[in-house]
């Protein structure tokens, strides 16, 4: 389960950023998590719940943005919605040349003193 | 504080950081180390058994007299595939990740400082048998090579699809076992090239060394441009 790992790396670079900026507190952090990242957001979401006691992170509010997967028609250039990987486009059946969004995994902004 | 009238408000800092960053830049690090040094590096990705320590060791046997060849071998616990591959004959190093499903950039740039991988060599990195965690992390290898044996069935794009869209080439292993097992190889092919076009396939028995001449040589052509490449 890669999303423990990728918990920890969240509060350590956390953890990083508050001594850097000399933070006290943080009250809220805002991760997004795209749709087709790879990365499972409930679970994310549990497993740093699990872990942060006792660490920077452990009085903040965790905030989850999901963004939609979103592709671009490879034959028919339309922009769709990606539920998964394998989503084709839905007016042709063509595979998508380009993901236009869904891959983000990334911390966008904390609350903090 | 705000300073108008003493009320409690928070700082809002816009950070838009990728939690993958570190592993990357590390990653970069050690891509940059094999390149200088002029060092070819695959990673090895599959489930546990789909056969990556027996074609290692078959590899090895094939292209020892010509090549230097070191092997990084990830598991959670144990030295065994260590063993095996020294057995045959090339130097291994093991990390045991523990609890960890995956190898990282960071793990593998500790085992460079341990093990002296010679200029001009060829390294191969056995991953954590685990079709999951490993495709989100970048090692700094030129290829990403993903084994998926007939046994495991042709659905496995279907529900690894990260892993199928993050490699270079799939080695299609246990051939030899095709006429037991249900596996439709171009249905297989035709999932994976959904998620990922630019998809090589190598079909290959561990066992019987069946189709380990195209994996060789797609080796020896990788050698050669890396080799040319100034
Ligand atoms: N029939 C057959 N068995 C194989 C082949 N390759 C590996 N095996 C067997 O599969 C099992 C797991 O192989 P191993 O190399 O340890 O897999 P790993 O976990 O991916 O390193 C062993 O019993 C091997 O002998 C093959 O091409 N054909
Ligand atoms: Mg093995
Ligand atoms: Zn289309």
């Amino acid at each position: 389960m890669h999303e423990l790992s990728l918990a920890w790396d969240v509060i350590e670079m956390i953890s990083h950023e508050a001594e850097e900026r000399r933070l006290k507190a943080i009250y809220e952090i805002r991760i997004e998590i795209g749709l087709i990242s790879g990365v499972e957001a409930d679970t994310f979401s549990s497993v740093l719940d699990m872990i942060r006691g006792k660490t920077i992170l452990e009085q903040a509010r965790i905030d989850i943005i999901r963004t939609p997967g979103k592709g671009r028609c490879s034959t028919c250039n339309l922009e769709f919605l990606m539920q998964d990987l394998f989503t084709l486009c839905p007016r042709c059946g063509s595979i998508p040349s380009s993901i236009l969004s869904g891959k983000e995994f990334r911390v966008l902004s904390l609350q903090a003193d | 504080m705000c300073e108008t009238c003493g009320c409690h408000q928070p700082r809002e800092i816009e950070l838009n950081r990728d939690i993958l960053s570190e592993n990357n830049r590390i990653a970069e690090h050690n891509r940059g180390f094999f390149k200088e040094k002029k060092i070819l590096c695959f990673n090895m990705v599959s489930s546990p058994g789909s056969g990556k320590t027996t074609l290692l060791e078959k590899t090895i046997t094939a292209m020892n007299h010509d090549e230097k060849l070191f092997v990084i071998e990830g598991d959670q616990q144990t030295t065994m595939d260590a063993d095996r591959i020294e057995k045959a004959g090339a130097p291994a190093i093991q990390i045991n990740t523990g609890s960890g499903c995956h190898l990282d950039a960071h793990m593998i740039h500790e085992a460079l400082e341990k093990m002296e991988v010679k200029d001009h060599s060829i390294l191969f990195i056995e991953n954590v048998g685990n079709l999951v965690c490993p495709a989100l992390f970048d090692l700094g290898e030129k290829k990403r090579v993903l084994m998926i044996s007939v046994t495991e069935g042709d659905d496995k794009p279907l529900k690894y699809p990260y892993m199928f869209s993050s490699s270079h080439l799939c080695l299609i292993n246990k051939i030899d076992l095709l006429p037991y097992v249900e596996f439709d190889i171009e249905k297989f092919k035709e999932y994976a090239l959904i998620v990922n076009p630019d998809l090589k396939f190598i079909p290959v028995s561990a066992k019987t060394g069946d189709g380990l001449e195209k994996w060789t040589n797609f080796i020896y052509d990788l050698r050669s441009t890396i080799s040319s490449d100034l």
